[in-house]
């Protein structure tokens, strides 16, 4: 009976558990048993094991092989684990010497033919690792490239079988000459051709975003077909500021997780856009057992936009409302509970009505005033209640046509960047960075503007704002002084801060 | 070689390595109404034990290991035949299920691989 005892890390979430692979050789008839609560994925592993030694020209021992993946308690799902499966079973049958085991996490798929495919979650994976004192990793050679961003690691890319035999008795493997001009970090403006300058016209649009990236405030766009709703709201992660070390690792290991491609780490801000048929799993997360990451958590530390939000299902809309508040999703499973980052800022994009032209002045909106009421409602309160900024887009006119080029993106970029600068020093030593966080509470004691205060109350009086909408104004309120580089929020502020919650027309429209 | 000659030369490789272990084959292609045992011998010692024996023999490893042929169904029928021959003869030991590889490629030395108690 020979023992050897392989690492490879599950996955909680984004949290990583190194996962003990023990390969115990004899005492039976040859069969290969697999115990330690695999699942379906994990149990074909056996047979993808079998065939890929194999076709690499080595041996797999014809004894009773018996492999259990340990702790035994923890569901185990995937198909990374095949190459920590083939170390422990090769180490136990003297194939490769076991000395560089311990230490060493294993990751990565194996082909039938001995190739190292990739996997879903390389990075939160590794960052598991790297926690759980695992200093070596031997990675599928494509994937070198987001292992290398786990510093502090030794990262050893290996295209087959063959080289994890080779790396596991100490020899060098040739590296190939594309991957280390391959694995450069991506670009750092990684959405080009979509600039402010692009966008004609809007002027109060364009503000109104310009703000909302300030403030990271939620913003809703409401207006007729073809005004440019959507080409506004595309342009938002290139006037935010660009992601600290910490925030970008976060995003990237979500985009591993869900299975997106990773080249490298991204400082920019992540847009996700799902279509309106999406269903709640793919907005929140879902799927069975180990529930997948889903469209906000796609967009954690960035944008959420909901083109045509009316067209979402209700029950997808109020799945966004505990998320919107607490930044993150808890997925509950029979197998276990998982919880998800989503930090996002919510950009809403609206037609008036149906037809699209109720708002336009001059044109003929087919729909009776009943239809466009029911359409306004599908947006429920609670979720308007949550949106700092409503900014109505009017159809364009001839002459923005021939206005000369826009502003573009970099400059409001660097205007957002000082503002959030002005932010981060008046929060320091609180747990919130922008305006848009800042609870209520705090916002009322010890940040309560000087002037301006008696408009609020009126708007109060006469029922036009309720106490969230209080707040609401007052996180804009200071996001509009911190844009223009005061040190106290004017009554003018103030006010233009209440008319964009307002959102002009559409409480008149409504 | 056909697949008759194959099995039977397995089976006097295997008794030849049976006694060569000091152990006494008392019985060969022993069969009643459930099936066939390949051989039945006695391992000496203290306790003698009832040794029933399945052979596998393999001319090459392109259908895999001889073993790897022990089948579940097979090895709960070797159980019944080794109760039905302890019922007939009752020799005053214990009973064991051996299974015994036998690799005959042409030109190679046999390779024998035995697994003591495959049930």
């Amino acid at each position: 009976m020979s023992l050897a005892i392989a690492t490879s890390i599950g996955l909680i979430g984004v949290r990583g558990v190194p996962i003990e692979i023990e390969a115990a050789i004899g005492g039976g008839l040859p069969r290969t048993i697999l115990v330690g609560l695999p699942d379906t994925a994990l149990y074909e592993a056996r047979d993808r094991c079998r065939a890929a030694v194999a076709s690499s020209g080595l041996a797999w021992p014809a004894q009773l092989v018996t492999i259990n993946l340990s702790p035994a308690s923890l569901p185990k799902t995937g198909s990374h684990y095949d190459v920590g499966i083939v170390a422990a079973v090769l180490a136990a049958s003297g194939v490769v010497p076991a000395e560089l085991l311990p230490a060493t996490v294993f990751l990565g798929e194996l082909g039938l033919d001995g190739r190292l495919r990739p996997v879903r979650g390389l990075l939160p994976a590794l960052l598991g690792a790297r926690a759980a004192g695992l200093v070596r990793a031997i990675v599928p050679m494509p994937q070198v490239g987001e292992a290398s961003l786990v510093e502090g690691m030794t990262v050893w890319g290996a295209r087959s079988l063959a080289d994890m035999v080779e790396i596991l008795h100490g020899r060098p493997v040739p590296v190939s000459a594309v991957s280390a001009e391959d694995t450069a970090p991506a670009p750092e403006n990684a959405a080009p051709g979509k600039d402010l300058a692009d966008v004609s016209g809007q002027p109060d649009a364009r503000w109104a975003l310009e703000v909302a990236a300030a403030g990271r405030h939620h913003v809703f766009f409401h207006g007729a077909p073809g005004a440019g709703k959507t080409l506004l709201a595309e342009r938002l992660p290139g006037i935010l500021p660009e992601l600290g070390l910490g925030e970008a690792l976060e995003v990237t290991a979500i985009r591993s997780l869900a299975g997106l491609a990773v080249e490298g780490l991204s400082r920019r801000p992540p847009l996700s856009s799902p279509h309106h048929s999406a269903s709640v799993a793919s907005l929140v997360g879902g799927g069975p057992r180990m529930p997948m990451p889903g469209a906000i958590s796609v967009a954690h530390r960035g944008v959420l936009f909901l083109d045509e939000a009316p067209e979402f299902s209700p029950r997808a809309l109020e799945a966004l409302r505990v998320p919107l508040e607490s930044g993150e999703v808890t997925l509950s499973r029979a197998a276990g509970q998982v919880t998800y980052p989503a930090r996002f800022q919510l950009v809403l994009a609206a037609n008036p009505c149906p037809c699209g032209y109720a708002t336009t002045p001059g044109s003929e909106c087919r729909c009776t005033p009943l239809t466009i009421r029911r359409y306004a409602e599908r947006l429920s309160g609670p979720i308007l209640d949550r949106i700092d900024i409503q900014q109505q887009l009017r159809p364009l006119r001839r002459a923005y046509l021939t206005d000369e080029r826009a502003e573009p993106s970099a400059a409001v970029a660097e205007r957002v960047r000082l503002a959030r600068e002005r932010q981060g020093w008046r929060l320091a030593g609180t747990p919130w960075s922008t305006n848009g966080e800042v609870p209520g509470a705090h916002l009322r004691r010890d940040l309560a503007p000087r002037e301006g205060t008696d408009v609020l109350d009126r708007a109060v009086s006469r029922g036009q704002l309720s106490a969230r909408g209080v707040d609401k104004v007052l996180r804009v309120a200071w996001t509009l002084c911190d844009l223009a580089g005061r040190d106290q929020p004017s009554g003018s502020d103030v006010r233009t801060a209440l008319l964009m919650r307002l959102g002009h027309e559409l409480s008149s429209a409504v | 070689m056909d697949r008759q000659t194959l099995g039977k030369r397995g089976e006097d490789l295997a008794a030849e390595y049976l006694e060569g272990l000091g152990w006494r084959v008392v019985e060969r292609r022993w069969r009643c109404a459930a099936g066939e045992v390949d051989l039945v011998a006695v391992e000496p010692g203290e306790r003698p034990v009832t040794v029933f024996c399945e052979v596998k023999t393999r001319s090459g490893l392109g259908f895999g290991e001889p073993l790897e042929a022990i089948t579940r169904a097979k090895m709960a029928r070797l159980r019944i035949l080794a109760a039905q021959w302890m019922r007939e003869r009752h020799p005053r030991t214990m009973s064991r299920v051996d299974g015994i590889g036998i690799l005959l490629r042409p030109g190679w030395d046999p390779l024998i691989t035995h697994v003591r108690g495959i049930s």
